[in-house]
């Protein structure tokens, strides 16, 4: 997978590796915003450059197997790409990709990711990742998960 | 939605829920909708996503290797085969083997030749160009990891017959630790 630079429009291995309990101690609030030490008995995580360990953007789930679907409890991007003047573009896309991928590797036809946003970020879903508005939730299905799979897939 | 350095939409997402009931009424909502939606869709997208599954299946088996007694590379064919075909003599048809080869393949009563398994790499190639990125060196991957689990696994067995026909004439001095 790759990250772009925004201001040179350079392309950057990235890779998605899981977080261990022991590291999620050393991810400050400051920088990732979150205490990601609640995040111990969850999934977590990390998208890093694959030169480097540093996570770049953070994600944690939960698996619901009951319903075939995984929901996304924390996403954030670090500190220093947020904003206009982030320096990487296709963190957070890419965290939703692969988290997509599991929930398609592991439940098929029937896969779902879930988020379940602020009501002021819930267009930006919407429109970039096309999730679908149901009820409180916002998920992400068949075929629209597969679309973005595959968006993100430029191995 | 404007940004700026304060607000960003994929910065600080905090999606957990508040409550027991509150995700169980969430839930109820959302299997309504999905449910609804799935019966809607096309046949074809529901294969696509299945083709989909079984890519990401055989990619995690080839980088995460379990090596126990199944033959992965049977079931992953088999799976493929009842994605696309109704009937597996279709299959047979259009790989161009008789249904007896592919019967004793997918058996598991003869070694798949290896211009089946060339064949399987094409077909699949040409199924996946509809679904996603695919190679079809991933049916190659998967076979020879099930041959090298199957080999391990069996060591204690094959391992003492074989150690007395094997000899070393050429003398060697042992490396130094």
């Amino acid at each position: 997978m790759t990250i772009v630079e925004k201001e040179t429009g350079n392309a950057h291995r990235a890779e998605i590796s899981r977080v261990s309990d022991y590291e999620l101690t050393s991810l400050s609030r400051e920088r990732y915003f979150f205490d990601w030490t609640t995040e111990q008995r969850n999934e977590v995580y990390k998208l890093h450059k694959t030169t480097s360990s540093e996570a770049l953007g953070l994600i944690s789930i939960n698996r619901i197997q009951s319903e075939w679907r995984i929901h996304i409890r924390l996403l954030t991007v670090s500190k220093e790409n947020k904003g206009n003047n982030k320096i990487f573009d296709r963190i957070a896309g890419n965290l939703i990709a692969y988290i997509s991928k599991l929930a398609l590797r592991d439940y098929g036809e029937l896969a779902c990711v879930s988020l379940k946003p602020k009501s002021k970020l819930i267009e930006h879903y919407i429109t970039t990742y096309h999730m679908a508005a149901r009820g409180n939730l916002l998920s992400l299905e068949v075929p629209e998960i597969l679309n973005l799979v595959n968006e993100y897939d430029d191995e | 939605m404007t940004m700026n350095n304060s607000t960003d939409p994929e910065y600080a997402v905090d999606s957990r829920y508040s409550s027991e009931e509150v995700q169980k009424a969430d839930s109820v909502a959302l299997m309504k909708a999905r449910l609804e939606r799935m019966e809607n869709l096309p046949k074809e997208e529901l294969m696509k996503a299945k083709l989909m599954q079984l890519k990401l299946k055989m990619t995690d088996y080839v980088e995460n290797p379990v090596y126990d007694q199944r033959n992965y590379f049977l079931e992953f064919l088999k799976i493929y085969v009842g994605i696309i075909y109704q009937n597996k003599r279709d299959f047979a048809k259009d790989i161009q083997v008789t249904p007896v080869e592919l019967s004793q393949v997918l058996n598991n009563h003869r070694k798949p030749k290896d211009s089946f398994l060339k064949k399987l790499i094409v077909h699949s190639e040409r199924v996946y160009e509809h679904v996603c990125p695919f190679s079809g060196k991933v049916w190659l991957e998967v076979y020879h990891q099930d041959q090298m689990s199957k080999t391990m696994n069996e060591e204690a067995i094959w391992r003492p017959d074989i150690e007395k026909q094997v000899t070393l004439s050429e003398p060697f001095t042992p490396y130094k630790k």
